[in-house]
């Protein structure tokens, strides 16, 4: 313990007055026997060491022993050797590859649409992500102009088929991904589906989308 | 006829406010007591009121502050006008500017920040009520904040201050004992890991005090640790047991 410790530490100052009384073998052999699973740990409490097991979800190696990185309660798996964490906290929202993502459009080109993503999966997150919605992405039929498929301010649903460099790719290539609600971009009155195409009640204006399966009945 | 001081600490080692040289001030904490923020956390420490929010990881806004390799941690402390005897203007000064750069990087070291590249995560420390040893507070605060927000850490980071008296050392100063001391000493501390993220000193100690000093301190972080600890315990367990 007391030669690795605090290399990582760029501002660190190494305390030799610290390290007398901790990390010693009997605090470890203490700690090691009295645990089990279902225990209530914070960030760095120790859990064993690598030679016992194989470290899961929720924990960290450091200088050959497993620690929590979330707080949580241990998971013991003696058949598979493993130990884990399971989190109590709040999970990081972050998009991933395959993730299902609600978000607004914000601007479209000829060719991308550019979409701040609000919520991710059934969870909102406190500010947003931008994705990027490319025109072959959009349907598997061809699609001549993205302006026939988008306009600005809608929600819509896509999935996240990239994140190369964190930009975030999307499509709508599925029958429940699309457009979920959308809005008359000449009065501003929310859009009705009929058959292929989307009607405004207010001033009769018929719009076209690549809307998703349920359109408009989507709660968020 | 000259007005005579005040003495800080008395004859039996006991302070203004009644503490012993190696006691700390009764310690309050609350976890997760903002619903709005991604993570939050409220600490009582004496008079101290301080409240910490994270909101994160997202987005980084402006994009040029995004870094490439690792998630970018931004941290304001800040004193409300109302936090001090005399109303302090709410625009940050320059010691808030400093401390919440020592803030940080005393909590930097603790987060997985490679885990999440090209986001940030934002951390909000709001001194409501000061009484000495914000900065300490505020990073024992914090750190429970982050832990609230899920974010994976190392260690909880837990500090506190050590100093001199009336030429005795002391754990813990007071808004008194700062101004009218000799010496100060905050440190901030990772228990499991047993390194130091933060060092500093203000005022005049021999070679042997700071030594002791720091060890005092030490010896705080320890207990305030312990503190932090039942703070998670009790909201997520009790939480547990309300969905059963």
């Amino acid at each position: 313990m007391e030669e690795y410790q605090a290399l990582w530490l760029s501002a660190a100052i190494r305390s030799p007055i610290a390290s007398r009384d901790m990390g010693s073998k009997q605090s470890l052999v203490k700690l090691l026997t009295k645990r089990q699973s279902g225990q209530f740990v914070t960030p760095g409490n120790l859990l064993g060491v690598i030679e016992e097991f194989t470290p899961g979800q929720g924990t960290y190696i450091e200088n050959g022993r497993i620690y929590a990185k979330v707080s949580g309660r241990t998971l013991l798996d003696m058949q598979n050797k493993t130990v884990s964490v399971y989190p109590l906290a709040r999970l990081v929202r972050i998009p991933k590859i395959g993730s299902i993502i609600t978000g607004q459009v914000s601007s479209i080109q000829n060719k991308t649409a550019h979409v701040r993503i609000f919520k991710i999966g059934k969870d909102l997150i406190s500010g947003v992500f931008s994705g990027l919605l490319y025109i072959s992405d959009v349907s598997r039929s061809y699609v001549d102009s993205l302006h026939d498929t988008f306009k600005p301010g809608d929600i819509i649903r896509a999935k996240v088929i990239s994140e190369k460099n964190r930009t975030f790719h999307l499509s709508t290539v599925d029958k429940n991904l699309g457009v979920l609600y959308a809005y008359c971009s000449q009065c501003g009155e929310f859009l009705q589906q009929k058959r292929y195409k989307l009607h405004c009640s207010a001033c009769g204006r018929i719009e076209k989308r690549r809307f998703a399966g349920d359109y408009g009945e989507a709660a968020f | 006829m000259p007005k005579k001081e005040e003495k800080l600490i008395n004859k039996d080692g006991i302070r203004s406010d009644g503490r012993k040289s190696n006691e700390l001030r009764p310690t309050k904490i609350i976890v997760g007591n903002l619903p709005n923020a991604d993570g939050s956390a409220y600490i009582e420490q004496g008079k101290n009121k301080i409240l910490a929010g994270v909101y994160g990881p997202h987005e980084v806004h402006p994009k040029h502050l995004a870094l490439p390799d690792r998630s970018l941690l931004r941290c304001r402390y800040h004193m409300a006008p109302f936090s001090v005897d005399e109303r302090k203007s709410p625009a940050p000064s320059r010691r808030e500017h400093e401390l919440s750069k020592i803030i940080r990087q005393a909590l930097e070291p603790a987060i997985f920040l490679k885990y999440y590249p090209r986001t940030s995560i934002d951390l909000f420390i709001e001194v409501l009520q000061a009484h000495g040893g914000t900065r300490c507070a505020g990073i024992t605060v914090a750190s429970l904040a982050l832990a609230d927000a899920g974010i994976p850490m190392r260690d909880l980071t837990v500090a506190c201050a050590a100093g001199k008296i009336d030429g005795q050392l002391v754990l813990d100063l007071n808004d008194i004992e700062d101004k009218k001391g000799e010496a100060d000493v905050p440190l901030a501390y990772m228990p499991n890991l047993n390194a130091v993220t933060l060092l500093q000193m203000d005022g005049q100690l021999t070679l042997g005090e700071f030594e002791d000093a720091v060890r005092l301190s030490l010896e705080g972080c320890k207990k305030l640790y312990n503190i932090q600890k039942e703070a998670l315990r009790a909201k997520y367990v009790s939480k547990m047991e309300d969905e059963e």
